[in-house]
């Protein structure tokens, strides 16, 4: 089975609990939650993809 | 030289709260649950621990525990030595109470009990060969586990300095401007 399906709770954890220590407003907490979750994706998915480019073509 | 901008008092001093530090140590949470931060003292105990035990079931549940390697030293040195070993226990350490059952398996740790261990062996050390089998024949998933594990810790102590201070970024309410009409 693929390990990737489980990183979907690591990255909405992190996002909730690291927002959650910067500000005591809800508001807030989600909607920096939803730009880390964001940031944490686009970074994982493009190390993913150069180490797949990497792996298939060298 | 003057400045437009009318000057902003500065916030109070933060009034450090130790005992709900302490007590987010012992579980992700309860500090901020004590200070009346309800959601967001269930937010950390739910979300940490979530993190935590899952790490641990991709682990077989045997990916939290201090090993006893260097049982013939000193006390201090033995300690060290198994920490460097394991150098993941110290990120496991700080979620609290969740990881103490691997403490105590380290202090009374006697190889003769791995018929009957204690606790069940809840956190026990596995024996070499286990370790060995769990990462040779298994799909990454072990090492992920501890990953999971170690930044679940890692993230409660940000928790705890939540408990201890507050939050980063502070809100502080603006005083209403001297003269006006007050209801």
């Amino acid at each position: 089975m693929n390990i990737y399906i489980h990183l979907p709770i690591l990255i909405v954890v992190v996002s909730l609990v690291y927002s959650a220590t910067r500000h005591d407003n809800w508001n807030k907490i989600v909607r920096e939650a939803l730009h880390w979750g964001v940031r944490m994706t686009t970074f994982l998915f493009v190390i993913g993809a150069i180490l797949f480019v990497l792996s298939t073509f060298l | 030289m003057s400045s437009s901008k009318p000057t902003e008092p500065p916030p109070p001093p933060v009034k450090l709260d130790f005992v709900a530090a302490f007590l987010s140590y012992l579980i992700p949470g309860l500090g901020q649950l004590t200070q009346g931060r309800v959601r967001k003292g269930l937010l950390y105990l739910i979300s940490l621990y979530a993190l935590f035990f899952y790490g641990m079931y991709l682990g077989s549940f045997k990916n939290v525990y201090l090993p006893d390697y260097h049982p013939n030293e000193p006390t201090v040195n033995r300690l060290a030595s198994d920490l460097y070993t394991r150098f993941q226990f110290v990120g496991q350490f700080p979620i609290g109470m969740a990881a103490w059952p691997a403490v105590y398996q380290y202090v009374v740790y006697d190889a003769r009990d791995d018929g009957n261990p204690p606790l069940k062996g809840w956190m026990r050390a596995p024996s070499m060969e286990k370790i060995n089998e769990l990462q040779r024949d298994g799909d990454k998933t072990w090492d992920l586990g501890w990953v999971y594990t170690v930044i679940a810790g890692v993230l409660n102590v940000l928790v705890i300095y939540d408990a201890l201070a507050g939050p980063a970024f502070r809100e502080v309410k603006a005083a209403p401007p001297q003269g006006a009409p007050t209801p």
